[in-house]
């Protein structure tokens, strides 16, 4: 990764992906501060307290012992004792870079792959910076599982790589955070791309939610149906971004959202990550943090059962109050709601107690 | 080397509190080879031929006959031994006092023939007898892997009691195989059709005494494009399970449940014997503790397995769904074997009330018969069922029984009542 990230810091902006040479201290196109920022805070990410599963292509296919009795799991992905089939990594996962950020990614109930995915990262010090990244890989499409995880993985590296500290103006700070957010989703594509077959009849794609906070500001963008929210404690609960999907063009037309997100087309997007895709140039939101709140970001398997800000803000509120307020047991108990709801989709949710 | 498959058929989805997983799992065998010459141990092959009084000169001569034709087919290469049964059991060939075989080549083969020649009608008939005898002889040769018989008899064990032809089958099961052949309408099915089902065999009926020679050979023929020796059907079901049944269902029935030996605490061993290049299906009952929706968990790991190589393993799965357009269908192929094995007990029960005067009963279970044969388009059984009762309606089972029925017509009911029709795709 460090040397992934000087020959980038050398050639190209990490926040905008824009050339630069060398002696320049700050992008000539977004403004982002250059050479010394990038390898203290991925050091101060690599510091964090609980270590995270490691999810990497090559652990995806691994199994530990059984989870239901602790015997030997065959070659066959079932117990040998109790017959139970096994949980791939890919079909759970969790994550806590901070105590206050974490998310946890499931299968669901009704799908037999997970092709839900998603990289967090996160600052020690609460409400410092987070990195939150979501994408959901279309199940018509082929290895979707594996281009999903990919990208969001690689977005989040991007995302890592280019902090934009002590500049001056929030407004600038703002577009350097949105430029780093295009590059990310350039990144996310590629990934998407590297994950693709060329002779596929049925490439893979994925959508794309990410949300940055840094230093009071958040920025979010999308390609898709993922989607980030903001719900402080003391206000009004916020959508962050706004879907690509049949739904949401309806819903703009003045089509209720209950209606629009309960017919036929509910569940078709207009834009996506992939290599048939349109475009995958993420609309961001910028917004400054003032108080305390909840940031969420989430794949449809989690809104689908709550789509509106108003009460899905109640519920995580309630959920949160239930579990100490603690990110990860947060994030689970959505999950675990979302499944008792019937479990339709894949679920993931990432959360930032900010 | 013999190629094994196995493929499942199953609906893995279970209900709500649901426990029992069906399956059909069918064996595929390619390129099983010879018997004898798959490397792995020599084949052996016993011909017994029933001579006793009551097959009558022209009777002994016809089986004579027949096993000549046997003997043509024979491989060279195959070690045999030829015996000879009445009330006790005596070696034909080779000409010996002591139990013993030879390989087959033209001077062995014609030595044989000639030995055979000379069988004459007399005493009684013991079959206990002869398949101890045929037990030892196969003894003798320590690299045989596959044992194969056919025993032809034409008459009652009447000259050993029910308990001693019992323990004797079950002293020599698992020793070699055994095809079993009745002649004429005098012996009984019942009897006859023990011994095959023990030693892994067939039983049939052979009407008049001139289709002798053309059943040996096919026979023979059959056991000698057998080219994997033994091979076994091992089934694993999960701590806590139940494994309800074990049941070959093509090409004919047989339950399999009672013949399990323990590999390990969830896995038993069924034996299959040998393999030619044939597809079997067995239907595989497991009882679970029912889990939550959404959970899966394997029901069965269902292997082949030759020696302690697994050659083929199908899994049978359970998968809880609150989905009931997912949860309420049944698996065609479970389905149709399922009347299939009704069927063949329906027609068997038929039969012993028929021959025990109970009418009644004999019109049901018949109906019944005629009913599933039917539903499950096995005409093969409808057509002997047709040659027993006159069917007034096949939908509701409505039969009458016929005033006269040839015997060997229903005894070929009988006999055949254990073959299946495969599920039309």
């Amino acid at each position: 990764m460090d040397v992934a990230m000087t020959s980038t810091t050398e050639t190209v902006c990490p926040s905008c992906g824009g050339p630069v040479s060398e002696t320049d201290r700050f992008c000539e196109a977004c403004g982002a501060e250059l050479t010394p920022a990038t390898t203290p805070s991925s050091t101060a990410l690599d510091t964090d307290t609980e270590p995270t599963i490691e999810i990497t292509a090559a652990t995806v296919e691994e199994v530990g012992p059984c989870k239901s009795c602790g015997g030997v799991v065959g070659a066959d992905g079932y117990c040998e004792t109790c017959g139970v089939k096994a949980a791939k990594l890919r079909d759970h996962f969790e994550e806590q870079p901070a105590p206050w950020v974490a998310g946890v990614c499931d299968r669901g109930i009704r799908h037999s792959r997970n092709e839900d995915a998603m990289a967090i990262a996160a600052d020690a010090e609460p409400g410092s910076r987070a990195l939150l990244v979501v994408c959901d890989g279309v199940s018509s499409s082929l290895d979707s599982d594996v281009a999903s995880l990919a990208a969001a993985r690689a977005a989040c590296e991007v995302l890592q790589a280019g902090h934009a500290q002590g500049l001056g103006t929030e407004s600038s700070r703002g577009s350097a955070i949105a430029a780093r957010l295009k590059a990310a989703a350039d990144a996310a594509s590629d990934a998407v791309l590297d994950n693709t077959s060329p002779d596929s009849p049925n490439p893979a794609s994925c959508t794309f939610v990410a949300a940055v906070l840094e230093d009071g500001l958040l920025v979010a963008g999308n390609v898709g149906d993922s989607r980030a929210y903001w719900f402080p404690d003391e206000a009004e609960p916020v959508a962050l971004t706004v879907d690509d999907s049949w739904a949401a063009e309806l819903i703009a037309t003045g089509v209720s959202r209950e209606e629009a997100e309960s017919g036929p087309h509910a569940h078709a997007i207009t834009r996506w990550l992939g290599k048939d895709a349109p475009d995958h140039t993420p609309r961001t939101t910028t917004l400054h943090v003032t108080g305390p709140g909840w940031l969420v970001v989430c794949s449809d398997g989690l809104w689908n059962y709550c789509s509106e800000a108003a009460p899905l803000a109640d519920l995580v509120r309630q959920t949160a109050a239930g579990c100490d307020g603690e990110p990860k047991a947060t994030a689970s108990a959505l999950v675990d709601w979302a499944n008792a709801q019937g479990g339709q989709d894949n679920i993931t949710v990432a959360l930032a107690r900010i | 080397m013999a190629d094994f498959t196995a493929s499942v058929y199953q609906n893995e989805f279970l209900p709500d509190g649901g426990t029992d997983v069906h399956a059909i799992v069918t064996v595929n065998c390619t390129g099983a080879g010879a018997a004898g010459q798959s490397g792995s141990g020599d084949a052996g092959e016993i011909i017994i031929v029933d001579t006793s009084g009551s097959m009558g000169r022209d009777g002994v001569q016809a089986a004579a006959y027949a096993a000549q034709t046997a003997l043509d087919q024979i491989l060279d290469g195959v070690w045999f031994a030829v015996i000879s049964g009445n009330d006790r059991a005596q070696l034909a060939f080779p000409p010996s006092s002591e139990p013993v075989m030879v390989k087959m080549d033209p001077y062995t083969r014609q030595a044989a023939k000639d030995a055979v020649s000379r069988f004459y009608a007399d005493g009684g008939t013991a079959m206990g007898t002869w398949l101890r005898l045929a037990s030892r002889v196969f003894a003798t040769v320590p690299s045989l892997s596959q044992k194969h018989a056919i025993l032809l008899t034409d008459g009652e064990n009447q000259h050993e009691t029910p308990e001693a032809l019992t323990q004797a089958i079950e002293s020599v099961t698992g020793q070699f195989q055994c095809d079993t052949r009745g002649v004429g309408v005098a012996w009984q099915v019942d009897e006859v059709r023990r011994i095959a089902q023990a030693l892994l065999g067939t039983v049939d009926i052979i009407p008049a005494p001139d289709q002798l020679a053309a059943e040996f050979s096919k026979l023979i023929q059959n056991a000698m494009s057998r080219g994997v020796a033994q091979a076994d059907l091992r089934v694993w079901a999960p701590q806590g399970a139940e494994v309800l049944f074990v049941r070959q269902v093509a090409p004919t029935v047989e339950d399999l449940t009672s013949r399990r030996t323990a590999i390990n605490p969830l896995t038993g061993s069924y034996p299959t014997g040998s393999w030619g290049d044939e597809s079997r299906d067995y239907h595989v009952a497991i009882r679970l503790a029912a889990r939550a929706i959404g959970q899966e968990q394997l029901a069965a790991r269902v292997q082949l397995v030759i020696g302690d190589q697994t050659v083929a393993q199908g899994l049978v799965k359970a998968l809880w769904s609150a989905d009931e357009a997912l949860t309420t269908r049944i698996s065609p192929e479970v389905a149709h074997y399922t009347g299939q094995t009704e069927l063949a007990q329906a027609i068997q029960d038929g039969l012993a009330a028929k021959a025990a005067g109970d009418t009644a009963t004999a019109t049901t279970k018949l109906g019944r018969a005629v009913q599933l044969a039917a539903a499950t388009g096995n005409e093969e059984a409808t057509t002997r069922l047709r040659k027993v009762v006159d069917i007034d309606d096949q939908e509701t089972g409505t039969v009458r029984l016929k005033r006269t029925v040839e015997k060997a017509d229903e005894m070929a009911l009988d006999t055949a009542s254990t073959k299946t029709t495969r599920v039309k795709k």
